[in-house]
């Protein structure tokens, strides 16, 4: 009896609060559209759409490289050969972001996580591993605010731009979004393995070692798999501040109107996505084994 | 019987131990060989390097805050909102027809079933392979510098990711709800309506929410194609040097997202419970 009203009583809350909701959401909508064609490009028309239907057909020629006077650079061989190195370059900054920030995650992420620090399962229960659990929380909000772009933006201010700015500044987001869902999945995981063990007199070490690693593992590689398909797709917008690889070249030809080499570096972008996405699978399934 | 599953055992037990060693050589070597394509003996830091990251962290302590400032930070948050939710709204109107049509869920026949599947299942990972600020370029090279190239942008990107969930969820649904409405003569159109999509409706809205956030961030960085974000503020600052200015407009920025994700995951943990 109690059990049912207690249900009704949740379907109830459940009920209002995601209206509520869905309602705030519906009004936020029409706030906005309303705020974007009226308040801030009031009377420049900018959201009626004269004239864009030419200029986009004008676009797509130029990109399929109508009318030039050499041969496009996506059907040409040794333009192909010389946007490889790019892509390469592009790969390798995947790749490097990806296993600083998985590496810097996997370091700080047993105090990052709260059943760890608080409540009756915690193993770090000094007052000063309290302290960190907050601090390492608030780095991973922060990193994982401030998108890979800004982040670029900020590092070229010191580094020297190239390689090391784009993926130090992809490692840094990605940094936040991991240390964020796989902290969530250390709070979600089963707490009977680590009781069991820590009932049977193990020590904080142990418990780690083979409560919690081994059931982490898995979904930790799934997450950095799918945490590198995002990347790669990632790397060409930190290449347009002056970071190395496909971006940069795909800013300068955007700037320089040379469509058609833009087509090779957009070709050459989703060749790297297919590459990615197809590897992460086979990874996927090689770890499942 | 017995040693024939002893054997298989015993192989199965040693490809384990094969693949996983396997997998752990490719991702050293793999790993190895990109740290070892940085130059890293070239001159890491640019020649005023030092100096801008003391610059950088002594706007710590020169935050502003003149009303001002905080002024137009505001109209820049209001922005960067503004166009994350349009950009959602339009992915919404987007992503989810065509997230139907690629499930497959609206044809009976099976040949029509699988080109549908197949066409819009390909559709939609173009729109979602190509990063936003990339369809964000093109529309401003095609349209011109206006927000409806910030909106379509945002919004051809998340309806890719969008769709293609909505198609996960129609093809994962249970199969009695959807027989009985099929075996008492509904349509697929009917089936849909009243079987599938309430059905997928509670964990749709959840990833929605889930998006929100993610939305609000790419919309401060299309500040790069000219819309007066978060982002546009902060590359100013950063060209004007006046990194107290900065680190406001980071301090917004963090403080919005975590409002957001608050808030969203308040409405998963509803939704879930």
């Amino acid at each position: 009896m109690q059990q049912s009203t207690k249900t009704i009583q949740s379907e109830t809350t459940w009920f209002r609060f995601t209206n509520l909701s869905v309602i705030a959401f519906v009004a936020l909508t029409i706030f906005s559209w309303l705020f974007v064609s009226l308040a801030e490009y009031q009377g420049k028309g900018e959201l009626a759409l004269d004239g864009y239907g030419d200029r986009a057909v004008y676009f797509l020629n130029k990109l399929a490289g109508s009318d030039l006077d050499h041969t496009p650079a996506f059907l040409d061989i040794s333009r192909w050969a010389e946007t490889s190195v790019f892509a390469l370059e592009t790969l390798v900054m995947s790749i490097v972001a990806i296993s600083l920030a998985s590496l810097s995650t996997s370091m700080t992420l047993l105090l990052g996580s709260r059943n760890m620090v608080f409540g009756e399962t915690a193993l770090f229960t000094q007052p000063i591993f309290k302290v960190v659990f907050y601090i390492i929380r608030s780095i991973y909000i922060f990193t994982r605010a401030v998108p890979e772009l800004i982040w670029a933006m900020l590092l070229v201010f010191v580094l020297t731009p190239g390689m090391l700015p784009g993926a130090l500044a992809l490692a840094l987001h990605n940094f936040g979004v991991l240390g964020k869902l796989s902290s969530e999945m250390i709070e979600d995981l089963d707490v009977r393995p680590s009781r069991a063990l820590r009932s049977s007199g193990a020590g904080v070490f142990q418990i780690v070692w083979y409560a919690i690693i081994p059931r982490l593992i898995p979904q930790f590689l799934t997450l950095i798999f799918y945490r590198w398909e995002v990347i790669i797709r990632t790397t060409v917008v930190v290449g347009f501040v002056s970071a190395g690889g496909l971006g940069r070249e795909f800013r300068l030809f955007m700037s320089w109107l040379q469509y058609d080499e833009v087509l090779l570096i957009l070709i050459w972008y989703l060749v790297l996505v297919l590459f990615v996405d197809g590897m992460c699978s086979l990874l996927r399934n090689l770890a499942r084994a | 019987m017995d040693q024939k599953l002893a054997k298989r055992e015993k192989y199965s037990g040693q490809s384990l131990i094969n693949s996983r060693k396997l997998l752990t050589l490719i991702l050293l070597g793999v790993i190895f060989f990109s740290f070892n394509q940085i130059p890293l003996h070239e001159d890491l830091l640019n020649p005023s390097g030092m100096k801008a990251l003391d610059m950088f962290f002594s706007g710590l302590f020169s935050i502003d805050v003149s009303r001002q400032f905080l002024g137009l930070v505001i109209n820049a948050t209001i922005i960067t909102i503004a166009f994350a939710v349009c950009g959602l709204s339009l992915a919404l109107i987007l992503g989810v027809p065509l997230g139907i049509l690629a499930s497959g869920s609206l044809n009976s026949r099976s040949y029509a079933r699988y080109l549908s599947i197949v066409v819009f299942r390909a559709a939609l990972a173009v729109f979602r392979s190509i990063h936003e600020l990339v369809w964000a370029w093109f529309f401003v090279a095609a349209f011109g510098l206006s927000p409806l190239s910030g909106i379509l942008a945002l919004g051809i990107n998340y309806a890719g990711i969008l769709g293609r969930i909505t198609s996960e969820l129609l093809q994962d649904l249970p199969d009695a709800p959807i027989n009985n409405l099929y075996s008492n003569g509904a349509s697929n159109g009917q089936i849909l309506i009243y079987g599938r999509l309430p059905l997928i409706f509670p964990d749709l809205l959840s990833y929605i929410f889930y998006r929100l956030e993610c939305a609000i961030r790419s919309a401060a960085i299309l500040s790069f194609v000219g819309i007066a974000g978060i982002g546009m503020q902060i590359e100013l600052a950063l060209d004007d040097l006046l990194f107290g200015r900065v680190w406001t407009l980071l301090a917004v920025l963090a403080l919005l997202i975590l409002a957001v994700d608050l808030w969203s995951s308040m409405v998963r943990r509803h939704l879930a419970s």
